[in-house]
């Protein structure tokens, strides 16, 4: 409800600011928190706002929205045979990749941008800049982009731009349950004639909270301690459900 | 039902988990063992990271045996002399054993090690398991009885360090438990079980222990072993998730009493006959993994 309301305002100063705005996009997030609570399944936010000129007039307009999220280092391994067991076998480290990744427009990048403004904006997964270290086979960078893009955590045009009405549009952002905590940057950038004329640029924290948030600190903070509250804990229930069952 | 599992980073159905614990518990109580051989590997299946469910296995191990060391002291079934100097072996183990997977997951070979080892060990306890049964039930179709010596003196009378233990009648060398002591905290820290399956008949028949204190010793050692596994596992490598021991204890509570309930009603050599070839096909389970072709030829991991 937070959300909806925060959005009929946005909407709402949007008209009321009328067309006389210089600004050529105003966009915004149904949300600037995505909470990791325990009962967290993945999460979906919204990208919405107005352009200035209607969308696909002439000269046409295009939106692009490009999220991403906190950079990681990743290993990647490949499996190899050794003695009829698979074993994992010669690996090359990617010291950063975005953890996540989502591109979407209402048309195609490649359709609508040349390779310069592509690679500088860094849009669609041929322009990440994946930089790695050892092993320089390509074959493993193709099996990041695979393997990311299998668990959900990078998308290329996974949902699309979709337009309402001349000036408004919005896009879908869907987190995997395996999503990373940390600030995330969401640009939303207006193409016309080959060119980027405008960019706005959001944020977005995600970070856990209530007993998930609790129990990742403290076994992080003060892993000791949170070891022996798991002794005691499951030495408890244990002893709690015998006393439990052993009645019935 | 879904719960986010924040040690793991991965949200599961809860009912699966307690689904889980229920079965593994239903099955540690028909057969009076632990039931951490199959719990681990099940975790691995349904998509637990494993080193996740290495740790929170050993977790549940503690919590799911603990009420049975409880009961076993009331009856005076332990001998803590002999739970002590096994400990004393399995805390070496164990931390040695927990080092060395932490230096396995470095190395991104964990899965591999851990199924490995599942195989290799399981695949002979099982086997020798069934094997026995298998001659029991067998002499006992022909109708006579066993004939066993008393006592049997071997090489291992012969070992210095000499120690009385009263409750098991037995005046051996402390070397033979704290080299199995250890043996099964190393397997314990690795692969994330109490080791009951493995300690009870190493008990028997390489220490002699009289069989009414085996268990509550065993259990003894298990409970101590497998908290200083939880411990040093939460500490260096910070893969306990207590959201997942509690889901799984909670259902391996309620089970173990429907096992235990069952097993009393089934004759002792079958029931180990069962045993036997239940681990046996979790090592056939895991060995077919190893050897098929992977559906994926690469994996990635965060560089920690």
């Amino acid at each position: 409800m937070k959300g909806f309301a925060r959005m009929l305002w946005v909407l709402g100063s949007l008209f009321g600011a009328g067309m006389a705005s210089a600004a050529p996009i105003t966009a915004e997030l149904s949300t600037d928190r995505v909470e990791i609570s325990t009962g967290f399944t993945g999460a979906s936010v919204l990208v919405f706002g107005a352009t200035q000129n209607p969308l696909g007039g002439d000269p046409p307009e295009d939106l692009i929205v490009v999220a991403t999220g906190p950079t990681q280092g990743v290993v990647v391994r490949r499996k190899i045979n050794v003695l009829g067991i698979w074993l994992n076998g010669p690996s090359t480290r990617f010291p950063e990749v975005p953890g996540f990744y989502a591109l979407a427009g209402t048309r195609r990048v490649w359709e609508i941008l040349p390779e310069e403004e592509r690679r500088q904006y860094r849009l669609g997964f041929d322009n990440l800049r994946l930089r790695n270290e050892g092993n320089r086979n390509p074959a493993f960078r193709a099996a990041l982009l695979e393997l990311k893009q299998a668990d959900g955590r990078w998308q290329e045009y996974a949902s699309p731009v979709s337009r309402a009405g001349e000036r408004l549009f919005s896009a879908r952002i869907a987190f995997p349950d395996t999503v990373q905590t940390g600030d995330y940057q969401i640009e939303v950038l207006l193409v016309r004639e080959n060119r980027v004329i405008a960019r706005q640029e959001l944020s977005l924290r995600v970070e856990r909270v209530g007993t998930a948030a609790d129990i990742a600190s403290l076994a992080r903070g003060q892993p000791l301690l949170y070891g022996v509250l798991c002794i005691v804990l499951a030495a408890l229930a244990g002893w709690l459900g015998s006393v439990l069952f052993r009645r019935n | 039902m879904q719960v986010y599992l924040p040690i793991a980073e991965m949200s599961v159905d809860a009912l699966l988990l307690l689904g889980i614990g229920f079965g593994v518990g239903w099955l540690s109580g028909l057969f009076g063992v632990g039931g951490g051989f199959l719990l681990t590997p099940l975790l691995m299946l349904i998509g637990i990271p494993s080193a996740v469910a290495v740790a929170s296995g050993a977790n549940q191990t503690l919590g799911a045996s603990v009420s049975g060391l409880i009961a076993q002291w009331r009856r005076g079934n332990v001998d803590w002399r002999m739970g002590l100097t096994l400990f004393a072996g399995g805390l070496l183990g164990s931390a040695l054993g927990v080092q060395t997977f932490a230096l396995l997951k470095r190395w991104g070979q964990v899965d591999v090690a851990v199924s490995l080892f599942y195989v290799v060990i399981l695949g002979i306890v099982g086997a020798l398991m069934v094997r026995e049964s298998i001659t029991a039930l067998l002499r006992r179709r022909r109708g006579s009885a066993p004939r066993r010596k008393l006592h049997e003196h071997t090489w291992l009378h012969g070992l210095p360090f000499k120690l009385r233990f009263r409750d098991s009648r037995l005046y051996i060398s402390v070397i033979p438990p704290l080299v199995i002591g250890f043996g099964i905290g190393m397997l314990s820290a690795i692969m994330g079980v109490g080791g009951g399956f493995m300690l009870v008949p190493a008990m028997i028949y390489i220490l002699g222990m009289p069989t009414a204190i085996v268990i509550g010793t065993s259990l003894f050692q298990v409970v101590f072993v497998s908290a200083n596994v939880t411990l040093l596992q939460a500490w260096q490598v910070g893969s306990v998730d207590i959201v997942l021991t509690m889901l799984l204890l909670v259902g391996g509570v309620a089970g173990a009493q429907f096992g235990a309930a069952m097993g009393t009603k089934l004759r002792g050599e079958e029931t180990r006959a069962l045993l036997g070839l239940l681990v046996l096909s979790v090592a056939i389970g895991l060995a077919w993994n190893l050897l098929q072709t992977p559906s994926r030829a690469f994996t990635i991991s965060p560089i920690s």
